[in-house]
């Protein structure tokens, strides 16, 4: 007769190759970076060197790392976007009308699509002469011909949107089929409870959907905030940074990997963790299960 | 036991034999030159032959991917004997300490590499790389839109390279041209400006006001596109193979891709020399040339395959491999072969001789290294700032005047 001790044993031998994967490739890289933003790095030698909080007084310092930070926080605007608009679709999706299928499949086709693929379509949709211009000048909201033709990601007014746009396009279709998890979860008789009292599709959705997801909203609204903060991959590709669109992680690119100073390229991504901590301790209070 | 014994010995004999079999190996990177691997096969034999006991190996990538495998590969004890670096990177790498410096292995070799080659690598005096091959800018223009525009031969000097791309843009509606908006110290140079004199930055001076301005009223009049800025050489060829630029400056090398992938603008296609300003200098002359890591097993030995694959004879075979790049040797570069296209019917041959001509004057212009503190941000500035003040959304002074002080802030420090 098997004992608890060694299901106790089992269980962490099943868990064994998961862990030494993570302790190898997540936690041993996060707890070295945190060591490397106290010191000076010199690649060649290999040798690391003790510098207090130098680095972290020279961003300080450092303006483009506070307007990249800025550009960083600006970025969550468009976390209240995407989880609104991919709770709708999900309630939109989840009926069983035939065809449901075919939009939920469309929505997430953007997700599994490759950024740099997405990316470079992207690009030339917001080219001074291309999709966005033309369609904009069909419906005459610019003026026509080249007088109108605008350089949509090379105006710092307004290319972080139009990579903002990039994101919301590319995530929603995630955060869908996590909210239509969620809502699958619902009782359909609470619903047709809530019809037969004369509930309108407002209060429906405000009063009884929306609460009953909490658990997954916060879940999303956390990883959508962690993702927004550490935007990267969508900056590097649209616009490489210019126009106003560097954000903190592009900082930490740059400083490692152009300058080849890791140790304050630790130093700025220490930065940003502990904002997304303070973000995550922020919605936990707020969106969270009151125990 | 007798076994275990046998075995002991047979296996002690049989290391001792092989290890002084095997040779030295000697491995060398380059980018982006795979399609040329008869030459490189070719020049590997030449080597292994004239030296026994040492054993070439040819590892080819692309240019992305060197800096990141040499940092890796140094910092794991085990770097290759030769990298194919460009002019900036051996700046870079000689200023962290990454790369050797040669002197003590040229000797009197030094002497075959033409002298703008030798300073392009020198850094405080020494040589931290083997010149290999170079190539300089020249003008493709599309013949069409020129007579459309009524404009009779290419531009000679840079000021006239303005009036006819204004010209250009009133006559046919097209841009002109698309300059490499996203390198703008090398365009200071290339006029004659200094960007850092005395340790203070110095390029908010009223002729460079005036230099930048030009290109302030080139993006109003729109004879550049208006996504200038975000256009790299790939962006260029794209734009003047699809008939909307009506000039491009390239290497030679640039004119092969139009020739495959847009044959109708390649038959159409005139080459000139890319014209010259106060500074006398080319603009975007791009040497290549061989480095030796920190680290690597044995230096002498890969100094060796350094100066064998930049010398003038495999300078001038891997010239005739390409077809459209020049040696960094003063011997190969007087060679006819490259004089022979000047009246052939191939646009790329005519373009070789053009380019061929204009070598003289070729310097990779970049910042001397170890100037700035901290690169890529203070160069992030000046371009973010230069980028403002030429689409238009501040005035030149005031940009430049902005860039200035936050790079003198940063140089105090």
């Amino acid at each position: 007769m098997k004992n608890s001790s060694s299901y106790t044993g089992i269980a962490y031998l099943f868990l064994a190759p998961a862990l030494i994967l993570m302790g190898i490739f997540t936690f041993w890289p996060v707890g070295y970076n945190a060591y490397l933003a106290f010191n000076n790095y010199s690649i060649a030698d290999g040798v690391a060197t003790w510098n207090n909080f130098e680095h972290f007084k020279y961003i300080a310092h450092e303006e483009l790392f506070h307007n990249a930070l800025k550009n960083s926080l600006i970025y969550l605007l468009i976390v209240p976007v995407i989880q609104i608009a991919a709770l709708l679709v999900a309630k939109l999706v989840n009926n069983k009308l035939p065809g449901m299928t075919f939009f939920r499949a469309a929505f997430y086709i953007p997700v599994i699509t490759a950024v740099s693929i997405a990316g470079v379509v992207w690009v030339n949709v917001y080219k001074y002469d291309g999709i966005l211009t033309w369609f904009l000048q069909m419906l005459h909201l610019i003026p026509q011909g080249s007088d109108g033709q605008v350089d949509w990601l090379g105006n710092p007014d307004f290319a972080l949107f139009g990579v903002m746009m990039f994101t919301f396009w590319k995530g929603i279709g995630w955060f869908m089929v996590l909210y239509l998890a969620g809502l699958q979860g619902i009782p359909k008789e609470v619903e047709e409870a809530a019809i037969l009292d004369g509930a309108n599709v407002f209060q429906r959705f405000w009063k009884i959907t929306v609460p009953m997801v909490k658990p997954t909203i916060l879940l999303c609204t956390l990883m959508s905030t962690i993702a927004a903060m550490k935007v990267f991959q969508e900056v590097a590709i649209l616009t490489k940074g210019q126009a106003d669109t560097y954000t903190a992680m592009f900082y930490v690119y740059d400083q490692a990997f152009r300058n080849y100073n890791f140790g304050r390229a630790a130093a700025a991504g220490l930065v940003v963790t502990f904002f997304c901590m303070i973000l995550a301790a922020i919605q936990f209070r707020f969106l969270g299960e009151k125990k | 036991m007798k076994l275990k014994k046998m075995l002991i010995v047979g296996t002690a004999l049989f290391a001792g034999v092989h290890a002084q079999a095997a040779d030295m190996e000697l491995e060398f990177w380059t980018m982006n030159l795979a399609k040329f691997n008869t030459y490189f096969d070719q020049t590997i034999v030449k080597f292994n032959e004239a030296n026994p006991g040492l054993k070439a190996k040819w590892v080819d990538m692309n240019w992305d991917q060197i800096q990141p495998k040499l940092i890796a590969s140094i910092a794991a004890g085990n770097p290759p004997a030769l990298v194919n670096f460009n002019v900036p990177w051996v700046h870079e790498f000689a200023a962290q300490g990454n790369i050797l410096p040669l002197d003590q292995f040229l000797g009197a070799n030094k002497a075959i590499y033409s002298t703008n080659a030798v300073k392009d690598v020198q850094v405080k005096g020494q040589m931290y790389a083997f010149p290999w091959y170079n190539s300089t800018q020249i003008i493709a223009y599309n013949k069409d839109i020129f007579a459309k525009a009524g404009i009779k031969n290419a531009p000679k000097t840079f000021d006239e390279f303005i009036v006819m791309g204004k010209q250009i843009k009133a006559k046919t509606g097209l841009a002109a041209f698309a300059p490499k908006m996203s390198d703008m110290i090398g365009f200071f140079y290339y006029a004659g400006l200094p960007v850092i004199t005395d340790g203070k930055a110095v390029f908010n001076s009223p002729k460079h006001v005036a230099f930048i301005q030009k290109f302030a009223d080139l993006y109003k009049a729109g004879v550049m596109p208006k996504d200038v800025f975000k256009m790299a050489f790939e962006q260029e060829i794209a734009a003047y193979n699809s008939g909307k630029i009506a000039m491009m400056t390239t290497a030679a090398q640039g004119l092969k891709r139009t020739e495959t992938d847009a044959k109708a603008i390649y038959d159409k296609t005139e080459v000139a020399p890319f014209p010259l300003d106060a500074g006398k200098l080319n603009l975007g002359s791009w040497m290549m040339d061989f480095v030796i890591p920190k680290g690597t097993k044995d230096p002498a030995a890969a100094a060796k395959l350094g100066i064998f694959l930049t010398s003038d004879e495999q300078q001038l075979a891997f010239s005739k491999a390409t077809e459209s790049t020049m040696p960094s040797t003063k011997k190969a570069n007087l060679d006819p072969y490259f004089q022979s296209g000047a009246n052939s019917a191939d646009v790329v041959d005519r373009a070789r001789s053009v380019a061929a001509k204009s070598m003289d004057n070729a310097r990779t212009l970049t910042l001397t290294p170890g100037t700035l503190p901290d690169e890529t941000v203070m160069t992030k500035k000046l371009q973010d700032e230069i980028q403002n003040a030429v689409e238009g959304r501040k005035s030149v002074k005031e940009a430049l005047d902005t860039a200035a002080a936050a790079w003198n802030e940063k140089l105090k420090k």
